[in-house]
């Protein structure tokens, strides 16, 4: 447990020490995240041995104190986070087109880094209350770091954020008044079937909805996406709209009447293959490069949404895996993509998708990142996002009156490949190239092919983590 | 822990071809030396390994390799009779169009490009043949999709990137059916390895609904590949790939590998018995031999030299289909010895093809005339390909045609023996005019645009030598596999001990 709280607080540290000083030193981010990311994955080895672990913050038991919990998720997605913000930090240094050396990025990711850490272990309605909110002010102070081009698309992200922080608090303080508990644990067993509970969590997953992004409240998502910084873009992509996406998943799987979670289930799943759809035709149509990838995290999210609608209408475990499996491999590409397009975009000088004619020659391992991770997204064997979509199938072709949510995967990985290869396509047409404005940087487009092949090098350890979830649970 | 060569072998088919094609990569266009050299070596590299697979088969060792991936089916490589057919067929073509192609691309940009996504296109193949259950079988489908994209487009105009997108749209439409099937299997009974007579009996009653979906969606992503009609749209297009490209396309790679797939998922996977309770032979076999008949129809009425020979691809690899779907040994017999007797013609065909459109312009089937006067070893070889296409004694394609109608008979199905007679007529409506124009027909005052490749006269000087020697090379073999058919070596032979096995005579 110690390790997972050293892997929260170092970046908490590194970010005041970078605040006090007034520096904006990268180097000493990419230590922290580094150091972040070797207790995280002490405390995933702690966990494998020893299991779930507990702490009650100041000794108190709940419901008086607040309650960390390290299970196996947990855990993996402490070095999940703690990956990316390396991979991005190392990214955000190395790069001349990052723009965010020397600004508040560093500060600012740190922040995020930790309120994220917090997030995965709180278990606890209220503390969610003060990560969320921590995690939407840092993203939208992010956001502004590519200046003014991105106010309206931050504040609109602001408002937005905050009137989901609001509604989310409304739930909160309805479940309070009802059982007079916050702890998710202690809330499982007492909740009923009444008008107050579903009224509450009709509140709660519309805030969260809204923050991660689940179709129909992801409008937000494409502009602030594309406006900010590249490692932003993906650190938001990646990261920050998870976070949400797991308290509801929390909220769903624990908290919820099964009656009640039945029902929304099937709301879930339809919304779930709306997003792939939608989000997909969407990333068909737009002229904009980084608003494509924006698009993709829309209809790839809808995939988490199908996964957990089916987890509650069928209360079948295994979805749950599915769910964190296409969390983590698509957080993992999205690095990649988003990378490799700001990299792309900023060299050749253009946002248009058009504007990419000849990639495959003048930037081509950004290209190929940006088709590796492609593959990821539309589920190529072997890579991660293969093996999420193959877990999520499986129950799906169990019975025979199942086999029509299938179609929805199916209609999802048609999409993205449309849109993936919409972009190759186009960057093989040599008949009229697109000069670069500048010499391509080579290592920085390595740093963006690097977390592509993470995501294919998952089919490594892909049968062991799927046993080792079905066997202790998430 | 010192694993067995045995358990190594199969990796190292693929890896000889894959890193050196990583490494060209990252060769500059003007290491030309350095190229060519790897990729001689990766070839004759291959082409050993394969070769010690070969005895090690012969003298019984079990070659197998397996990694965990997906509960229920890991990755499993290993070599079987079935598997070492496919294998030998891609490395010695390979081994062909690599020589060609270093000859047709010669002076040509991004030849690192070119050539790296060539090793991985053979890699792919080579795995999809080694591949031991139907989850590697799936990643090896995919890889060969995204391997091949870059070589259809690689002339970069507009045309080539029509075709480009037709041609993706289509085989990852058919890798996401594929996938579905296999995915419906897997949740059904996971992924074991290929077994002859398939795994699937015992579950025959239990899931009858889902065993016909699973076939139906495994059938159609796999005919993407192999042309299935309605499912051919994308072949001729992709004519628009330089020769050597067509000639792996639709010799070795793309259509193979679905017809190969075909042939593991009705042997391997079901087994003939369990098809035939199901039902599904007779569709399988009234779509083999519709398309058979449209490719042929279609061949027909095309003007151009290499859009008659797609249109011919995708008859003639449906033999490999209709002789799997008559379900009989004799049938079967045919089919896996038309899979290599059709893969060394049709590359002949199109390495001719290229070689008529390099040297002297040639493209249009009027354009022609009088070119075997000018080229008479290229002609001469495309002539025998030609022959052996439409089924005349003793060439290949007669011994896969007589097998096939010998099957036909053997199970009752006469009717198909008509598909064979008129498709027979149909080849040599399509390829007699061409051996007549080339031969007989007087030469033009001016070939369309002559370059100078070789000499200039006629005979081995025709051409550049680099072009005319795979020509030779495989026309050879072609010649010897319809001749020697009786002999243990020939791919007939090695059919025979395939089926033996699958049919347990």
């Amino acid at each position: 447990m110690s390790a997972a709280l050293l892997s929260l607080l170092i970046p908490l540290l590194t970010a005041l020490i970078l605040l006090l000083v007034r520096v904006r030193a990268g180097s000493l981010v990419i230590l922290a995240n580094a150091t972040s990311l070797g207790c995280a994955a002490l405390a995933l080895h702690q966990v494998v041995i020893n299991g779930a672990q507990q702490l009650n913050l100041g000794g108190w038991e709940t419901p008086l104190g607040i309650r960390f919990e390290l299970g196996p998720l947990t855990a993996l997605l402490l070095v999940f986070t703690a990956l990316i913000h390396l991979l991005v930090a190392i990214y955000a240094q190395r790069s001349r087109h990052s723009q965010t050396r020397d600004t508040d990025f560093w500060p600012l990711s740190c922040l995020l880094h930790a309120s994220l850490g917090a997030l995965w272990l709180s278990r606890d309605l209220f503390n969610w209350y003060v990560t969320l909110e921590l995690l939407g002010l840092v993203a939208v102070a992010m956001v502004i770091l590519s200046g003014p081009r991105s106010h309206v698309p931050a504040l609109r992200y602001l408002l937005l954020s905050l009137a989901a922080s609001l509604c989310y608090l409304l739930g909160v303080a309805l479940l309070y008044g009802q059982y007079g508990v916050l702890d998710i644990r202690a809330l499982a067993g007492v909740t009923s079937n009444d008008q107050v509970t579903r009224l509450a969590l009709l509140l709660l997953t519309l805030g969260l909805m809204i923050k991660a992004a689940l179709w129909p409240l992801h409008q937000w998502l494409p502009a602030a996406h594309a406006a900010a910084p590249t490692a932003v873009s993906a650190l938001l992509s990646a990261l920050v709209v998870k976070g949400p996406l797991f308290i509801l998943w929390m909220l769903w799987d624990n908290v919820a009447p099964e009656e009640l979670a039945r029902q929304a289930g099937i709301f879930f799943a339809v919304a779930g293959i709306a997003a792939l759809v939608s989000g997909g035709l969407a990333a068909l149509r737009t002229p904009w490069i980084k608003v494509l990838v924006a698009y993709s995290t829309v209809a790839q999210l809808g995939y988490a949404l199908l996964a957990l609608g089916l987890l509650l209408y069928w209360q079948d475990a295994t979805m749950s895996i599915a769910l964190w499996l296409f969390v983590i491999a698509h957080g993992l590409a999205k690095v990649s993509m988003f990378l490799a397009a700001g990299e792309i975009q900023a060299t050749l000088g253009s946002r248009h998708v058009s504007a990419l004619k000849g990639a495959s020659q003048t930037m081509p391992i950004a290209m190929f990142a940006f088709a590796v991770a492609g593959g990821s997204l539309i589920g190529l064997p072997p890579s991660g996002g293969f093996v999420a979509k193959w877990v999520l199938l499986q129950p799906l072709f169990l019975e025979p009156a199942r086999w029509p949510w299938a179609l929805g995967v199916l209609l999802g990985t048609l999409a993205s490949a449309g849109y993936v290869f919409r972009v190759v396509a186009i960057a093989f047409d040599r008949a009229d190239p697109n000069p670069p404005d500048y010499d391509p940087d080579v290592s920085a487009q390595w740093l963006a092919m690097l977390p592509a092949l993470i995501v294919w090098a998952m089919a490594l350890i892909s049968e062991p983590l799927i046993e080792w979830f079905q066997e202790v649970g998430l | 822990m010192i694993t067995a060569w045995t358990t190594l072998l199969p990796p190292a088919i693929i890896l000889s071809s894959l890193l050196p094609g990583l490494v060209i990569f990252s060769l500059r266009e003007d290491q030309v030396k350095l190229r060519i050299g790897l990729n001689l070596f990766a070839v004759i590299l291959k082409l050993c390994l394969v070769g010690v697979m070969l005895w090690g088969v012969n003298q019984g060792l079990e070659f197998r390799f397996a990694i965990g991936f997906l509960p229920g089916g890991g990755l499993v490589l290993q070599g079987d009779a079935t598997s070492l057919q496919f294998v030998t067929l891609s490395s010695v073509l390979w081994l062909a169009t690599t020589v060609y192609a270093i000859g047709y691309l010669e002076d040509s940009p991004l030849r690192s490009r070119f050539f790296g996504y060539f090793s991985l296109c053979v890699s792919a193949t080579v795995g999809l043949a080694l591949a031991g259950n139907l989850v590697t079988f799936l990643l090896f489908y995919e890889l060969l999709t995204l391997a091949t994209f870059p070589l259809v487009v690689h002339r970069g105009t507009k045309k080539a990137l029509h075709a480009g997108r037709v041609y993706l749209a289509y085989t990852l439409g058919g890798g996401a059916l594929l996938m579905m099937g296999i995915a419906l299997l897997h949740s059904i009974t996971g992924s074991p390895e290929f077994q002859a007579g398939g795994y699937l009996g015992p579950l025959l009653d239990a899931h009858k609904p889902s065993l016909i979906l699973a076939f139906a969606l495994m059938i159609s992503g796999l005919g993407v590949k192999a042309a299935l009609i309605p499912l051919h749209g994308w072949l001729p297009l992709a004519m628009v790939a330089p020769a050597p490209v067509s000639a792996l396309l639709h010799a070795v790679a793309v259509v193979k590998a679905g017809a190969f797939g075909i042939v593991r998922v009705v042997y391997d996977v079901y087994g003939v018995e369990q098809v035939q309770t199901l039902g599904l032979a007779t569709p399988l076999l009234a779509l083999a031999a519709a398309t058979i008949l449209y490719g042929s129809f279609k061949a027909l009425q095309q003007q151009e030299l290499k859009k008659r020979l797609a249109y011919s691809t995708i008859s003639q690899v449906s033999y490999i289909t209709l002789g799997v779907a008559l379900m009989g040994p004799i049938a079967a017999v045919g089919a896996l010895a038309h899979l290599v007797h059709q893969g060394l013609m049709k590359v002949t065909l199109f390495y001719c093809a290229g070689n008529f459109a390099e040297t002297l312009g040639i493209h249009r089937i009027n354009e022609m005339n009088g070119v075997g006067k000018r080229m008479p070893l290229t002609m001469a070889a495309f002539t025998l390909s030609a022959l052996g296409m439409i089924g005349v004694p003793p060439t290949a394609g007669f011994v896969s045609k007589w097998y096939l109608g010998l099957g036909a008979l053997e199970v009752g199905q006469d009717w198909v023996l008509l598909v064979l007679v008129l498709s027979g007529l149909l080849n040599a409506a399509y390829f007699l005019p061409l051996i007549y124009r080339g031969w007989f027909a007087e030469p033009p005052t001016q070939w369309p645009e002559e370059h100078a490749l070789g000499n200039g006269r006629p005979g081995l000087g025709e051409t550049h030598w680099m072009l005319l020697a795979p020509v030779l090379f495989t026309t050879l073999l072609a010649l010897l596999a319809g001749v020697l058919a009786g002999s243990e070596l020939s791919p007939l032979a090695w059919s025979q001990l395939i089926i033996n096995r699958q049919f347990g005579l």
